[in-house]
């Protein structure tokens, strides 16, 4: 036995590749790290995602990291998650690769769902996967010059280059097939006005294939916590990669550093965690729920979801100081504890929010056009859901049974009941229903968390972070699970922080949901994935063709509406 | 009955623990930077002048995300949050919050140090007289990081002599 294969599933990678695994690690208490050949990373990472009698594991994240300052190489770690009963263990599969042969076998072949990481380790460092299907550009911009790697450590941060850019540098959209037209959609979502550009490919009002370009408010957070802010300050800034789930983000970039760091979290601390995030998951799926009406053009429903919406956010607001960003998170615990009127102020909200949510559930589910329009819609298999690694309610409504507070217990759902629900349809009227079972649980988590509430300190304290410390923090957000890696660095900075929300491993199965349907319902399937882009402050025009940058100020855009009007 | 409010022709009042825009109380602020070092979004800023010898705490509350550690952090209690989430003005300028203070002049080079003179007062405060000789602190406080070093290595020289002429 490799020395430090201390784990079952662990024991069994290292027995079946015996001396390709070059070292095994135990990074934390359910995480391991795997050390193989470049070679052999496709092999190893399949076998483990393949394996029939190990339920639903997956990719849960994918990190490439410059490490040639401290190695004089870079780095690619697979993160796979063992989920559904099969045991709380993390593996990573960990390889080296040299700056003048950057080229490994690509792992997308043998599972689609690491298409994504690939092409975005491919944009930000300029590692090479080998025969990956794919490898149009996904992150970066189209005018961002060739063989600039922004995550690269010779980047800086505040550098913003640009190349002339020409008629073939529009980005290489996939050709029709025979017989369809192109059926742009975007570049906003028309329910949730965020920006991701589609193209439906439709033979009259069928879709038959989907082609999408996202990342359009990719705002390089990561570089900007690398070296830019320190451990605590970057709580903030987590807390705002997303506009509905930031508390689960801070969280999981929280627990990431404390595994690293070797901190406890007190355990009031860790129960006021688990309200916060439920409280969050409240909000999101109600929004959600009613944004999934709207599009199903039943606004009444969609009103009154917002109605009972609304008390969720202004409780948020007396227990954090803002309906949004808590702000609640810091590295060894949180920051306001919850006084005893506040407990009061929760009770009283729930109980009012379980009547009315319930009634609201039953008047929409006895709607029937609301139903008839969510029937059979979008319909994503479960063989399609686990070989894109999807995740959350859209990976529930499909079949899959995990559930990362379940599987693999942070903050205080160790303690604490509550049922996973999981349909089987894969349809939008199971992702709803999904949603709305989850609604009654978090309520239910909340009130056995108030009442099991443990006394004490609401944050550690701790002296110093060891460098060069990697481990992995995960969240179950509203939307599915969020995974963060760091790699700690000196002076009390990020010398790596790898952020994956949960619509990362969501998104890219959305095409094998869209086909087969009509142009009508691709709205409301795009919508029942709840997906989560980003939100922009104010309004920058890039000129691709003469790279001119103009910020559009008020009196002009005030100008330009009443022209256009 | 109506349930839509008048506003903005009717005020509103957010909740007891709104955290609104900051704003640093000019009389309590010592310029220590203890804010500036924890804001993340460099909403405050620590600028010196080190020709006129003043500082000056620059917060900007376009910049600022609401996230109050620097309330936490302030050890004079200067910075408060507030309950006021109205901040759109169509000038820029009016976000912006300034605290201009003195720095310490250096007794002995006459050079600008880099703390302020508030920031020597409240050293003293907290400092407990019985372990130190006051005195002694009091002076030294006055001088600049250079210059002590100076006098310090000339005290060590003057003393060995007293030991090994």
């Amino acid at each position: 036995m490799i020395e430090g294969a201390d784990e079952k599933h662990v024991r069994e990678v290292c027995e079946r590749f015996g001396e390709r695994i070059k070292r095994v690690e135990r990074i934390a208490q359910n995480q391991w790290l795997l050390l193989v050949d470049k070679n052999d990373v496709r092999e190893v990472v399949s076998y483990v995602i393949n394996r029939k009698d190990w339920g639903e594991t997956q990719l849960s994240t994918m990190v490439g990291t410059d490490e040639r300052p401290i190695r004089g190489r870079f780095s690619i770690i697979y993160w796979l998650s063992l989920n559904g009963g099969e045991g709380d263990v993390f593996i990573g599969v960990k390889a080296y690769l040299r700056e003048e042969d950057l080229s490994y076998p690509s792992v997308t072949p043998e599972h689609p769902g690491a298409s994504w990481y690939e092409r975005e380790v491919h944009d930000l460092l300029g590692i090479e996967p080998e025969d990956h299907p794919d490898l149009r550009r996904l992150v970066l911009p189209d005018d961002w010059p060739y063989g600039v790697y922004p995550l690269r450590k010779d980047f800086d941060y505040t550098d913003s280059p640009r190349r002339e850019f020409t008629e073939e540098d529009k980005y290489p959209y996939r050709k029709p097939p025979e017989g369809t037209v192109v059926h742009p959609l975007g570049p906003y979502h028309v329910a949730l006005d965020e920006p991701g550009h589609f193209r439906l490919f439709v033979r009259g009002e069928e879709i038959v294939d989907v082609d999408y370009r996202l990342f359009y408010q990719h705002r390089g957070i990561e570089k900007i916590a690398e070296r830019r802010l320190t451990y605590d300050q970057v709580n903030f800034i987590a807390e705002r990669i997303c506009g509905i789930c930031g508390s689960s983000h801070a969280v999981a970039y929280a627990q990431a550093i404390e595994t690293a760091g070797g901190i406890e979290v007190p355990e009031r601390a860790a129960y006021i965690r688990t309200v916060m995030l439920e409280i969050e998951r409240l909000h999101s799926h109600i929004l959600n729920l009613g944004l999934a009406c709207h599009d199903a053009g039943f606004d009444t429903a969609f009103m009154h979801a917002f109605r009972i919406r609304e008390p969720v956010m202004w409780l948020a607001e007396r227990l954090t100081g803002n309906r949004k960003t808590y702000g609640m998170v810091l590295v060894g615990g949180a920051r306001r504890d919850f006084l005893d009127y506040r407990k009061g102020l929760i009770e009283k909200t729930l109980k009012r929010l379980k009547e009315e949510f319930r009634e609201w559930v039953d008047s929409t589910l006895s709607t029937g056009t609301f139903v008839k329009r969510c029937e059979g819609v979008g319909v994503l298999s479960y063989r399609d859901a686990k070989r894109w690694s999807s995740v959350g309610p859209w990976a529930r409504a499909s079949g899959r049974n995990i559930d990362v507070r379940r599987d693999h217990p942070y903050a205080a759902y160790r303690d604490l009941d509550f049922k996973v629900p999981v349909y089987r349809e894969g349809d939008v009227l199971a992702r709803c229903m999904v949603r709305a079972e989850e609604v009654f649980e978090s309520i239910w988590i909340i009130e056995q968390a108030l009442d099991q509430m443990p006394g004490g300190d609401i944050l550690a304290d701790y002296r110093e972070i060891p460098a060069r410390k990697e481990a992995l923090g995960y969240v179950e957000a509203p939307r599915g699970e969020d995974v963060h890696y760091v790699m700690t660095g000196d002076e009390n900075t990020l010398y790596r922080w790898r952020v994956r929300a949960s619509t990362y491993n969501n998104f890219p199965s959305l095409p094998d949901a869209l086909r087969g349907n009509t142009i009508a319902d691709a709205p409301l399937i795009i919508a029942s994935m709840d997906p989560c882009y980003s939100c922009t402050e104010r309004l920058q025009v890039v000129d691709v063709n003469t790279g001119r940058v103009t910020v559009v100020k008020e009196e002009e855009l005030v100008r330009g509406c009443c022209r256009w009007e | 009955m109506g349930v839509t409010l008048r506003y903005p022709f009717v005020s509103i009042e957010a909740p007891p623990e709104y955290r609104g825009v900051p704003h640093i109380d000019p009389e309590l602020c010592i310029g220590c930077g203890a804010c500036v070092n924890a804001c993340p979004p460099d909403a405050l800023m620590r600028i010196d002048d080190l020709k006129n010898g003043t500082r000056e705490i620059v917060l900007d509350i376009g910049r600022c995300i609401r996230c109050a550690r620097c309330e936490e952090v302030c050890p004079t209690g200067a910075v408060k949050m507030t309950g006021r989430f109205e901040v759109a003005s169509l000038d820029r300028r009016d976000h912006v919050e300034v605290v201009r203070l003195r720095l310490v002049r250096c007794e002995a080079c006459g050079e600008y140090t880099d703390y302020t003179e508030r920031q020597v007062v409240k050293a003293l405060q907290i400092l407990p007289e019985e372990e130190y000789d006051a005195e002694e602190i009091k002076a030294y406080s006055r001088i600049c990081r250079r210059c002590r070093r100076k006098l310090s290595a000339l005290g060590a020289i003057e003393a060995s002599r007293r030991f090994a002429p």
